[in-house]
Parts: C-alpha cells; structure tokens; sequence
C-alpha cells in the first residue's frame, strides 16, 4: 500500500514546491516574525513571552495559508484536469490516491512550519539571547491540527469545488475552537464528550506564558489527530469512491 | 503472458444511468452493452460522439460507478483496483503534472504500477525512444506539444509491460507520421500477444489493425463481429481476370455482376458461394485469374450506413 501511497505524496510535494504561494507566504511571515519586538505591548515587561504568543499565532496563520490552497483545490483539480485517470488506471485505489494527496500536503506544511519556527528561534536567540525551544511544541501543535484541517478539506474536495472547500474548512476550524461558547452552558455539558474540539492543539498558554506541555499531552495530541484524521479520511475514502470521474 | 480460457476482456450486461441531482429525467448512457475481447487480438470501439464508448471504458477501469453489469480484465473484477495491475490505460488526451519532466512522470507511473526499483530507469529509456520521445527525457511537460504528450501517455500506459491495454484516441493530436507510429506500435503489442482494446473515430486506423469490432450507437451495441465479415456486407467476391478477349464465358456471365473491362483484364463481382465454380469455369476458357478479393464496404460508408439505420428504427420506436 505504501508503495503507492508514497510517490503520490512526493508527487503533491514536488508540486507544491514549484508554487510561488509557498514561498510567498513564508517570506511574509518571516517578515512579520522579524517586525515582532517593535510591538507596542513590549513595554509591559513580558517581551519574551508577547513574542513567542505571537510567533506562534503567526506560525498558525502561515500554516492555514498553505493548508488550504494546497489542499483545497489538490483534488479538485487532479479531477478537473483528468491527472488523477492515470493514477487509478494503475491499479491504485481511490482511498490511496487520497491519503497520498494527504500526506503530501502534510509533509509540505510540516516543512513549512519547521522552516518558520527555525527563523522565529534565530530572531528569538538574536533578539533574546534564548532560542526558545518550546516554540517547538507549539509548531508540532499547529502542524498537527493543520493535518486535521487538511483532512477534512481533503474529504470536501472528493466532492466539492476549491471555494466550498475553504468555506467549509474554515467553518471546521471555527466550531471546533468554540466548544465553549457554543456548549458552555450546564444544560449541554453532556454533549462535551462528543463535541469535536480542536481545543486539545491550542496550547499557546502554556508555551507562550508557560513551560510548555508535558509529554504525555503531546501523545494526547497525537491520539485526537490520528482519530480526527481517520475519520475525515474514511469519509473522504467514501464520498470520493462514490463519485463518477 | 496470461493465456486464460475466458476472453481477456469481458464486459457484459454493462449499465450506467445518470441520476441528476435536481429534478431532471435520468438518463441511461450505456445500456445493455456486453463486449468480449479474445487474447491477443485488437478490438476497436467504434460509436459517435455520445454513444456511450467512453463512459464503458471507464466502467471498465473503475473511473465510473456502474449502474449494473459485469467487468472483468484477465478473469478479474477490473472496477476493483487489483484488478487493473496488468492493464494499461492511455485516456483520450492525457494529461500529466505539468511540472515534472518526462521521465519524470513516467518514473512516477511505473511506481505506482509497482515496477521493481531496478528496472524503472531502463524501461523509461526504452519507452522514451520507442514512442519517438528519446533526448526529451529531461524536458518539463509545459513545454511539451499535444503531439508528444499523447506520445507520453502512450509511454505511461505501456510502463507496467500491460498484458492488456485499453487506448482511447491514441492518434489524436498526431502527425500522420506519429499515427503510423502508433499503428505500428499496436501491431507490435498484437504480435507480443498483448490484447488491445482501442476506441477511435479514425476509422482508417481501426480498419488497419482491428481484428474485431463493437459498434455502439445511443448507450448500446450496434454492431460486433469481424471486421471483414461486417465489412463483406454484400456477401461477394471481386474477381479480376486476363485473357478473356472474347468475353466472359457463359457460366460465369450467368453469375457475374458490375462487369468492367479495362486493358484486357476483366473486373466482375460474383457471389461468394459461386467463386470456386467461376475461376473454374475461367481456366476452362483459358483465361487467368489475377485477383480473388472479397467485396469491402468501406469501415466509413458501413459506419454511416448503420448509424442511419440504427436512427430510422429508434424514431420508429
């Protein structure tokens, strides 16, 4: 299986590395990670810690850039431009093709976040004489839920347009970081359980203002992405499957 | 090479029907279609646009959901995955990532047709010079011409060593020289007992190599058979003779048909049961029998013959 799955992974990278959005974005967020001291709120005395809240918040918004124009549209356009005949005509499955697709999205995002979290600690060893280590913890966060975002929006685009896939990816990313508001009162406690939060990767606080996490909620992380990620992917494997091309 | 009992490529009872999402009739694109390919052979599907051909291939190779039917490639369910891993595939206009070069596409391909690692790169040379892309190896695919694509995807569809192969318009977008090519090619698949199932509109070229045909028309078979017993359509023989100065014998002007005399040789048509009494009776006169051929429908005038008639009798119905 990972025989096949594989080069279509590498396959999305290689794609993905040619795209100007790549670059583009991480550039920008460069920028911005380097124009981080010269915010106002450094005269409250916590400068090390506004700066590693912000740099994580921008590592978030980098990677969802990314996320979503390569994910959403990854599909779609395969389909649209009938790339994807080639590949299914040799013998390699539907849900193969997607978890490939997925993966190669993922691998490019992990790159991407790693790449940027290694300008945030040079800044940050520049600037602050600490290189910042727990901004790692809080990368592998981002990269985690990305992978989750990307999986949904993978599973949307077996059946949908780029448009309907960011909309609807944004959507995922907006109820599941509002568990609280949405459900906080005591009359719906019960539906907690089955909520499904993306809460569990937002661990800003603790990195930023905090030591980080402990090792043990990092496998917790590491146990609601993989249930996440196989569930959006098994809908993906069946919507997808059902779909005529 | 497989060598099973049942046809290499069997479709049967194939059906699909398009339910569209808002109110609107269904439509049934194919209907009933069943088409059985023998080992080694070159089949043609033949159909106008809209017949149906198309949306069969891709029951046949799982890119369409059928509505019913059966589908099966070398004794396998070919809707399944594992059942297309000894076929390939060349799509009517193939397309590739734009962004790889050449060989690089077709190392792609030959990965996931699972090509041992060893001998990917020699059958991607191999490949390159026998579809004519040799010295292009390293050449992005942006900049390719339609021509040289199609070429490509001839080239992807073969990385496997396929023992069946399923083209859909290979010579679209070539030259007549990368048409000949083809042509070719498919000849040289038939003699390595390589079964081929080609849909064309060329229907010279499907004439050139086709051993059979299926002619669809409307989501269903029109025609089927061999080619030169569909194409035989008036059941005669043209025979041409020399040296018959004092005119056809008797016997055989009883039988002859379309008389022609041109330079001594005669040209007449006979039916085919009588050719054995008539080159016969041709000696017994002293003349000399040049040619013995049977009377051919062109593939284009039968092609537009029964597309009119198969249209008569659906406004009748």
């Amino acid at each position: 299986m990972m025989t096949r799955i594989w080069p279509i992974a590498l396959a999305v990278v290689t794609d993905s590395l040619r795209r100007k959005v790549v670059y583009v974005v991480l550039v920008f967020a460069a920028v911005l990670a380097m124009a981080i001291p010269s915010l106002p709120s450094y005269g409250l005395g916590i400068e090390d810690a506004v700066y590693r809240e912000v740099a994580l918040a921008l590592s978030f918004v980098t990677a969802l850039v990314l996320t979503l124009s390569l994910a959403a549209n990854r599909v779609p356009s395969e389909v649209e431009r009938r790339t994807v005949y080639n590949v299914l005509a040799k013998g390699v499955s539907r849900g193969e093709y997607l978890v490939g697709s997925w993966l190669g999205v993922l691998i490019v995002t992990g790159g991407a976040i790693a790449a940027f979290t290694g300008v945030q600690q040079v800044i940050a060893l520049a600037r602050y004489g600490d290189p910042m280590w727990r901004l790692w913890q809080g990368a592998l966060a981002v990269w985690l839920e990305m992978g989750v975002l990307s999986a949904f929006a993978v599973a949307i685009s077996a059946v949908a347009g780029p448009v309907v896939v960011v909309t609807a990816a944004l959507a995922v990313l907006f109820v599941g970081h509002s568990r609280s508001t949405l459900i906080g009162g005591e009359g719906a406690l019960a539906l907690r359980p089955f909520y499904p939060s993306l809460d569990t990767f937002n661990i800003v606080n603790p990195v930023a203002h905090g030591t980080g996490v402990p090792a043990l909620y990092v496998l917790s992380m590491l146990v609601v992405f993989v249930g996440f990620v196989a569930i959006a992917l098994s809908a993906a494997v069946w919507l997808f499957g059902r779909r005529d091309l | 090479m497989s060598e099973g009992n049942g046809p290499a490529i069997l479709i049967r009872a194939a059906h699909k029907r398009y339910k569209p999402i808002v109110a609107a009739p269904q439509r049934d694109a194919v209907r009933g279609v069943d088409i059985s390919v023998a080992h080694g052979t070159i089949h043609g599907l033949l159909g106008p646009n809209g017949a149906g051909k198309t949306t069969t291939i891709k029951m046949l190779l799982g890119l369409v959901r059928p509505t019913g039917g059966e589908f099966r490639i070398l004794g396998e369910d070919s809707t399944r995955p594992g059942g297309r891993r000894r076929v390939g595939f060349m799509p009517e206009q193939p397309y590739f990532p734009q962004h790889l070069r050449a060989a690089q596409a077709l190392r792609l391909y030959a990965q996931l047709a699972g090509v041992p690692r060893d001998e990917i790169t020699p059958r991607t040379t191999a490949l390159m010079e026998r579809v004519g892309l040799q010295g292009r190896e390293k050449t992005t695919l942006d900049a390719f011409s339609r021509g040289m694509l199609q070429r490509l995807g001839i080239a992807q569809a073969l990385i496997n060593e396929p023992e069946v192969v399923v083209l859909d318009e290979p010579a679209s977008g070539l030259d007549p020289v990368g048409q000949r090519d083809v042509r070719n090619l498919m000849l040289e698949l038939r003699d390595a007992c390589v079964t081929v199932l080609l849909s064309s509109h060329q229907l010279s070229e499907v004439e050139a190599v086709c051993d059979d045909v299926t002619i669809m028309n409307a989501g269903r078979v029109a025609a089927e058979g061999d080619l030169d017993a569909l194409l035989n359509v008036e059941g005669r023989t043209s025979i041409r003779v020399r040296g018959l100065d004092g005119g056809l014998p008797a016997p055989v002007a009883g039988l002859a048909g379309d008389v022609a005399v041109t330079g001594g040789i005669s040209v007449f048509s006979v039916a085919d049961e009588a050719v054995r009494a008539v080159i016969d009776a041709v000696d017994d006169a002293g003349g000399r029998v040049v040619s013995v051929t049977p009377v051919r429908d062109s593939l284009e005038d039968y092609f537009a013959r029964l597309l009119a008639a198969t249209a008569e009798g659906g406004e009748d119905r």
